[in-house]
């Protein structure tokens, strides 16, 4: 099987060309993406996100390893027809108006002219822009650019999205609509690689996730397998104080929240009898649950501990 | 050449002619020419009378009795004159800006992120910036070989053949302002370069005289290569105002030679452009 994304042990090396000083921006990445999956890369501010994705698109040559796309060494010019890419910071012509930007960038992805044609209004709406289709860019609000922006990544119906803050700049209910067109698209079965720093969107949208530190993957998996948790949450109401006691000796941690008091175990076996003592005292118990950390937190954890 | 590659190079060539017009390159030429093809239609007035000009008249002066084919010639000469020395400068100074504007972040990752191959972007680009000149020149050219051709029933062909050498000496140069554009991605620095090739050619073509005034052969060396070597803008305005004026061509190599310059040049900037990290 062909991933759409695979890459391996891919470098670059930036020389300066005065000092020969080198900067290592990507340092051995190897990662697959498998097709029509939800992938998010994260890191930090130059974690080497950017030059990892530009690799992809050929727009930066790798020092060494590979990249492939859908089977196809990423140099190939081929190997970016089933790419839509909307970059971060894009500087859109501002000559040009909605439709005909769609249209530029639709003839270069070997679009023909009737296809464009048809595709173009059907996309404006997509994104909310019908009626500014005809309209400069360089009138265009920084939300209004985003999903233009992303119009364009669509236009010749790609099967891998390759998105750079996709929501960079756009209000929530903008936001909540470029999330909709991506549900919908994962639907489709579009590969969708998310390239962002907003990490709740990620966790939002993205079933796979990988974090970059110093140009390496500091750490790769699932979303809801990095985000589970391994402890056990009690919460329960009218606990004597020698209950409490007694509790407080096995739990984690203690806290009192609304009268009510919240045990956290290290384990089901812990969390288990805890709740048999609370039922045999006659405790009201509020809920059980296993606990779960935020995409935050992992990311945090694995930038620290690298 | 499929019906994609076809379709990509006129998506390119169609957006170097909206950025020309957006950054008003387009019709600033198509005003001044304009203006200098009415100015030919109603100001100047000419009577022919039995294949000689009886009278010119110029904005109340009239003169009398000029040979009508002179007459054309000196005018069709003097236009391919200003064509090649102001009318190059102004081309270099508008187009300069058309390439590097390519390069700019968040611009080009998009344009390379599509399948088409480097060489392809620039090239068409390229393609595109000419053509825009060229439409320009040959609007302004025809309309006062016509105009001059209907009042006078003089038609020389070497008039037109001389807007054919100053599109293709644009076309030179233009290699300068590629392989610039792409090293260092500055409008100011292309500019600077291709006038200084520009500026420098009158004084190379006078390399004979040049190297008798040198005294050591290094230099005389230096000199040879550079005339050899840099386009010949001036040895082609020769060429041009010959071509007008009727007269016969004795040497072509200044012709060649520039185009082996630009096809170089040119090749450079494919070169650099597809080696370079965006």
């Amino acid at each position: 099987m062909s991933f759409a994304i695979e890459t391996e042990g891919l470098i670059k090396i930036f020389r300066s060309r005065w000092s020969g000083k080198e900067v290592r921006a990507v340092d051995g990445i190897s990662l697959r993406v498998e097709p029509g999956a939800t992938f998010g890369l994260l890191g930090p501010n130059g974690a080497g996100k950017t030059t990892f994705v530009k690799m992809l698109l050929s727009c930066a040559h790798p020092t060494a390893g590979r990249a492939m796309v859908f089977g196809r060494d990423s140099r190939e010019a081929e190997a970016r027809r089933p790419i839509g890419y909307l970059p971060e910071n894009h500087r859109f012509p501002t000559y040009m108006t909605g439709r005909s930007m769609l249209d530029f960038y639709g003839a270069l992805s070997g679009m023909d002219g009737v296809t464009r044609r048809k595709r173009i209004p059907e996309l404006l709406a997509t994104v909310g822009l019908a009626e500014w289709g005809d309209m400069r860019l360089g009138k265009y609000s920084k939300g209004m650019l985003q999903r233009v922006g992303l119009a364009q990544a669509l236009m010749h119906a790609p099967t891998l999205l390759i998105l750079d803050e996709p929501s960079d700049g756009v209000d929530p209910i903008g936001r909540r609509q470029i999330r909709d067109i991506l549900h919908a698209l994962e639907q489709q079965g579009v590969t969708i690689f998310l390239n962002s720093h907003l990490l709740a969107e990620v966790e939002l949208f993205c079933h796979d996730v990988a974090i970059i530190h110093r140009g390496r993957v500091a750490l790769e998996g699932k979303v809801k397998d990095l985000t589970a948790g391994s402890g056990y949450r009690v919460e329960a109401e009218h606990v004597p104080e020698r209950v409490q006691q007694e509790l407080r000796a096995k739990a984690m941690a203690v806290a009192q929240r609304n009268g009510n008091v919240e045990f956290l175990f290290g384990s089901r076996d812990e969390a288990n009898l805890a709740v048999d003592l609370l039922r045999a005292e006659h405790c009201e118990i509020e809920s059980v649950a296993r606990t779960s950390s935020t995409l935050e937190d992992v990311f945090v954890k694995a930038i620290h501990e690298q | 050449m499929n019906s994609k590659t076809i379709g990509v190079t006129l998506a390119l060539v169609r957006d170097t002619f909206r950025e020309a017009f957006a950054r008003k390159i387009f019709w600033g030429f198509f005003g001044c020419s304009t203006a200098l093809i009415l100015f030919f239609v109603f100001i100047m007035r000419i009577d022919v009378v039995q294949g000689a000009i009886a009278t010119v008249s110029l904005f109340g002066n009239t003169s009398h009795s000029l040979d009508v084919q002179r007459l054309v010639r000196q005018a069709h000469g003097a236009i391919a004159a200003f064509l090649f020395t102001a009318g190059m400068f102004l081309a270099v100074f508008a187009s300069a800006g058309l390439i590097p504007s390519v390069f700019e972040p968040g611009r080009i990752e998009l344009l390379l992120s599509k399948p088409v191959e480097r060489y392809h972007i620039l090239l068409g680009r390229y393609t595109g910036n000419v053509l825009v000149i060229a439409a320009n020149i040959f609007y302004l050219v025809f309309a006062v070989w016509l105009i001059f051709g209907i009042k006078t029933g003089v038609w020389t062909a070497g008039f037109l053949w001389s807007s054919a050498l100053t599109v293709y000496m644009f076309a030179v140069l233009l290699t300068v302002v590629v392989l610039v554009g792409v090293l260092w991605e500055s409008a100011a620095v292309t500019t600077m370069v291709t006038f200084g090739i520009m500026i420098v050619s009158p004084i190379l073509a006078q390399q004979q005289t040049l190297e008798r005034l040198l005294t050591s052969e290094t230099s005389r060396n230096i000199v040879r290569c550079a005339y050899y070597a840099l386009p010949k803008v001036f040895d082609l305005g020769r060429i041009a105002r010959s071509l007008v004026l009727g007269n016969p061509i004795d040497d072509w190599m200044p012709v060649w030679s520039s185009g082996l310059f630009g096809v170089v040049v040119l090749g450079a900037g494919i070169y650099v452009f597809a080696r370079k990290n965006y």
